[in-house]
C-alpha cells in the first residue's frame, strides 16, 4: 500500500515559543485509512493535521524543517469553529464559492448545491438560508457539504463536534460516517465515544508533543488506558472510571428551612418578546440544579433573567428580598459566562481575582489574604503575574469561576462551564462547585451533560420552548423518559 | 441578526451594481461644482424623489431614516451660517455673525451634505454586498481575493454585535463602574476593544485558513455563481438622472427662488 501523507522527522516551532513544538516526528497515512490522532490539549495535533494538509506553511507562515513531506492532492479540511469556516452570508453562495473555486459551470452549480446538502442531509425550505440562522450542528453540517464538493480523497476533521452538544455531535458523526466511508480520513477528536466504531488506527501523543503509540485502535485503547486517563481524553467509561475512583456518592442537600430564591409568576424578555417562563418555585441552600432542555429552549436567557441582565416581570425574591429593592445583586449571585474570555475586564490573574474586592474598596490585606487563598484553591498560583487571555482553556475556565465567586455569593450561575473542556478539567471544575455547593451554596447549571446530572445535580430543570416542563430529582427525570 | 436591509426589490436593486456606483460618482463630483442654491435645491428635490418612491422601504423606516440626514443638514448648515463671512448683516451676537451671504451658503453647504447622504443611502439601500462584490469582480474586474476579503469580514460583522451584548452583559456581571469623562472613556474603550479585537484577529485568521483550505486562489478563469448583467433598469437610471436634472436646471435658471446665483464668498 502506497501513502497517501508523511511526515519524517518533522521539526516545528511557533514564533515566540521557546522550545520545539515537534522534534522529528514522522508518520505516515495510508490510501482509505482512518485515523485517530489523540493527545492532551496543546501537544500539536491540530499543527499536525495542518502540516499534513499542507495547510502550513502555506497558508499558515511556520517555520518547518522536515526530511520529508507528502501532502495529498485533494483533500478537505472541517475546522472546529463552526463560526469560522465560511466567507458567504448564506448557505448555497458559500457551496457555490467552493464551486467557483474548482471553475464549475454556473449552469451546474444550482444542481450541485442541492445534491451535496442532500448528501449531509441538511434540510432547508430555501437553499438561499442565512448561514447565521443556523444551528451549531447545522453549520457544521454546512461545512462538511462544502468540503465534500472539493471531492476530497483525504478528509481532516479538527475536532467538527468540540463546540457541539452530545445530540449534534452524535447526527455530526453519522453524517461523517455515511459520506466518507471510501476516504481516507484523518481525525483529531477529544471526545471519541461516535468516533471509535469508525477509526482502525489511533496515533496516541504526550504533552511534549512525541508520538508515544502507533498502532490499532483495541491495541491503544487497552494498553494505553492510564495514559488516555492523564491526558484528558472523553473515552468511553470515562464517567465510570472516575465515578469509581473517587467514591463519590449521591449528593445531599444539607438543609432546606431557609428560602435562598423564591420566584411566582417570572417572565423573562428580550426585546418585547416573552422567551422565559416560569409558575412557581423555590431554591434552597446546597442545591446544585441543571439545567437542561435543546438549543434555544431558552436555558441562558432563564439564567440572564435570574441575573436581571433582561427585562423580567413577575415575583422574585432573593434571600427574602424582592429583587427590586436589592441594590446590588452581584453581593449575593455570580455569574460565569460560556465563554471565559469576555469576562476578563484586568490585565493579571492576580487582579482579575481581586477585582470585585477592589470594586467595594476592602483593605489590601483582606484582599490579598483573600485571593491568595483562591489563587491556591483554583491551582492558578504559577500564574498569577500572567495576562488572562495567556492561559490554557482550563486555566481560563478556572480563572473565571474564581473571579466570579471571589465575594463568596451565596448563589452561583453558571452557563456550561464545561463547554469545550477535556475530562480532566472538567472534573476539576466540578469538584471545585461541589466544593462550594457543600457549603450551602446554590448552584444553578445550564449543561448538556447527562453525566453531570446524573451524579452531581441534585435537582434538574427541564426547560421545553421556554417553559418549565420539569423540576425534580434526576432519577425521576431518567424513569419518565 | 439580518444584514440585509433590503424590504422589498425595485428597479434601482436591478441596475448592475458597478454601473450604479460610478454614477453616483458622477454625480458626487456633479455636485461639487454646483454654486447656484436654485439648482442645488432643485438637484435635492431629485434624490429626494427618488429615494422616497424607489428605495423600496416601508414608510416608517424612510421616515426613521430622515431623522439623521436632517441632523446632517442642520450641523452642516449651522456653522457656515453663524460664522461664515458676509456683508448684509442680519443678526449679531458675540462671536455669532448672520449674513444674507452666510445664510444662503450654510444652506447651500447643508444640501451639499444632503445630496451627498440622500445618494449614499440610495445606494446602500438598492445594492446588495454581494452583488457589488460580483459586479466588481465581473464588470471592473477588480482581483477576487479583494471582493472575498470584503465579504468575509462583512460575515463577521452580528458575529461581533453579538458579542459586544455579551461583553456588556459580563461588564454588568462584575460590577464594572465606569468614571465619568476622557479617563472613563478610555477605560471603556479598552475594556470593549481589546476581547473584541482579539478576537476578531483570531477568526479573520481562521477564516483565511479556511477559505485556502477550500481552494481559494486566483485562478483565471473564475467561475461565478451570480452573472451580474446589465438591463434596461441602467439605461432608466441615467435617463432618470439626465431628465430630470435638466429640468431642475432649466426650472431654476427660468423661475429662480432666489436672485443669488453664485453662493461663493467674492
Amino acid at each position: 500500500m502506497s501513502h497517501i501523507a508523511n511526515v519524517e522527522n518533522l521539526r516545528l516551532k511557533f514564533a515566540g515559543s521557546s522550545s520545539l513544538l515537534f522534534k522529528d516526528v514522522s508518520s505516515s497515512f495510508f490510501e482509505g485509512e482512518k485515523v485517530l490522532i489523540l493527545g492532551p490539549s496543546g501537544c500539536g495535533k491540530s499543527t499536525l493535521l495542518q502540516v499534513l494538509s499542507g495547510l502550513i506553511p502555506h497558508a499558515i507562515e511556520v517555520p518547518i524543517k522536515a526530511d520529508h513531506i507528502t501532502t495529498p492532492e485533494s483533500w478537505g479540511y472541517v475546522f472546529q469553529d463552526p463560526d469560522t469556516q465560511f466567507c458567504m452570508p448564506y448557505v448555497d453562495e458559500e457551496i457555490a464559492f467552493v464551486l467557483e473555486n474548482l471553475q464549475t459551470p454556473r449552469s451546474e452549480m444550482q444542481d450541485k448545491i442541492q445534491q451535496y446538502l442532500d448528501l449531509v442531509h441538511l434540510e432547508l425550505d430555501d437553499i438561499h438560508t442565512l448561514i447565521h440562522t443556523l444551528s451549531g450542528g447545522m453549520k457544521q453540517r454546512l461545512a462538511i457539504a462544502s468540503v465534500m464538493a472539493l471531492q476530497p480523497d483525504v478528509l481532516f476533521l479538527d475536532e467538527p463536534t468540540a463546540m457541539l452538544d452530545p445530540e449534534s455531535t452524535k447526527q455530526i458523526w453519522d453524517t461523517i460516517k455515511e459520506v466518507a466511508r471510501d476516504k481516507t480520513v484523518v481525525v483529531v477528536e477529544h471526545k471519541i465515544d461516535h468516533v471509535l466504531d469508525f477509526i482502525e488506527r489511533i496515533i496516541l501523543f504526550n504533552e511534549e508533543g512525541e508520538i508515544i503509540a502507533d498502532g490499532s485502535k483495541d491495541y491503544i485503547m487497552t494498553t494505553y488506558k492510564q495514559q488516555l486517563m492523564d491526558q484528558g481524553i472523553w473515552y468511553p467509561g470515562v464517567w465510570k472510571d472516575y465515578i469509581k475512583k473517587e467514591q463519590k456518592t449521591t449528593p445531599i442537600v444539607p438543609n432546606k428551612d431557609h428560602e435562598l430564591i423564591s420566584v411566582s409568576e417570572f417572565t423573562g424578555y428580550r426585546g418585547k418578546f416573552p422567551k422565559i417562563e416560569i409558575e412557581d418555585t423555590t431554591v434552597f441552600p446546597g442545591e446544585w440544579i441543571a439545567i437542561i432542555g435543546e438549543n434555544g429552549a431558552g436555558k441562558s436567557t432563564l439564567l440572564h433573567s435570574l441575573m436581571q441582565l433582561i427585562k423580567t416581570t413577575g415575583d422574585y425574591k432573593v434571600d427574602g428580598r424582592s429583587v427590586d429593592k436589592v441594590k446590588k445583586l452581584t453581593n449575593d449571585l455570580a455569574f460565569v459566562f460560556q465563554n471565559p474570555e469576555f469576562q476578563f475586564v484586568t490585565n493579571s490573574v492576580y487582579d482579575e481575582i481581586a477585582y470585585s474586592l477592589q470594586i467595594d474598596k476592602l483593605d489590601q490585606q483582606t484582599i490579598d489574604e483573600k485571593v491568595t487563598t483562591f489563587l491556591n484553591e483554583f491551582r492558578l498560583k504559577e500564574q498569577k503575574e500572567q495576562h488572562p487571555y495567556q492561559l490554557s482553556m482550563g486555566q481560563k475556565r478556572r480563572l473565571s469561576v474564581a473571579a466570579a465567586i471571589i465575594k463568596e455569593q451565596k448563589i452561583v450561575l453558571l452557563d456550561e462551564p464545561t463547554f469545550g473542556q477535556d475530562a480532566k478539567n472538567t472534573f476539576k471544575i466540578l469538584e471545585l462547585i461541589e466544593h462550594w455547593r457543600k457549603q450551602g451554596t446554590s448552584v444553578f447549571m445550564v449543561t448538556h451533560s447527562m453525566e453531570i446530572v446524573k451524579y452531581f445535580s441534585t435537582r434538574v430543570w427541564l426547560i421545553e420552548e421556554g417553559k418549565l416542563t420539569f423540576d425534580g430529582k434526576a432519577e425521576q427525570l431518567f424513569k419518565e423518559i | 441578526m439580518q444584514f440585509d436591509f433590503i424590504h422589498k426589490e425595485t428597479w434601482l436593486h436591478k441596475i448592475n451594481p458597478s454601473f450604479k456606483l460610478i454614477v453616483i460618482l458622477v454625480l458626487f463630483i456633479m455636485v461639487l461644482f454646483i454654486h447656484n442654491i436654485n439648482i442645488m435645491m432643485n438637484y435635492m428635490v431629485v434624490i429626494l424623489f427618488m429615494f422616497l418612491l424607489f428605495s423600496g422601504q416601508p414608510a416608517k423606516r424612510v421616515i426613521l431614516i430622515l431623522i439623521p440626514v436632517l441632523f446632517m443638514f442642520i450641523t452642516t448648515a449651522i456653522p457656515m451660517i453663524f460664522f461664515g463671512k458676509g456683508d448684509t448683516t442680519w443678526f449679531g451676537w458675540g462671536l455669532i455673525h448672520i449674513t444674507e451671504e452666510s445664510f444662503f451658503r450654510g444652506i447651500h453647504v447643508g444640501l451639499r451634505a444632503l445630496i451627498f447622504t440622500g445618494l449614499g443611502i440610495i445606494f446602500a439601500l438598492t445594492t446588495r454586498p454581494v452583488f457589488l462584490f460580483y459586479s466588481l469582480m465581473q464588470q471592473l474586474k477588480i482581483p477576487s481575493k479583494y471582493a472575498y476579503s470584503f465579504l468575509a469580514g462583512l460575515r463577521l460583522i452580528p458575529i461581533m454585535i453579538e458579542e459586544f451584548q455579551t461583553i456588556r452583559y459580563a461588564m454588568k456581571v462584575r460590577g464594572v463602574q465606569h468614571k465619568r469623562g476622557m479617563k472613563g472613556f478610555y477605560e471603556v474603550l479598552r475594556k470593549y476593544s481589546i476581547p473584541m479585537l482579539s478576537q476578531s484577529i483570531r477568526r479573520a485568521h481562521r477564516v483565511a485558513v479556511a477559505m485556502e483550505a477550500k481552494r481559494f486562489s486566483q485562478v483565471k478563469n473564475r467561475t461565478y455563481y451570480y452573472k451580474i448583467t446589465f438591463s434596461w433598469n441602467d439605461i432608466m437610471f441615467v435617463l432618470y438622472f439626465l431628465i430630470l436634472l435638466s429640468a431642475a436646471y432649466f426650472i431654476s435658471v427660468q423661475y429662480p427662488y432666489f436672485a443669488i446665483t453664485d453662493v461663493r464668498y467674492k
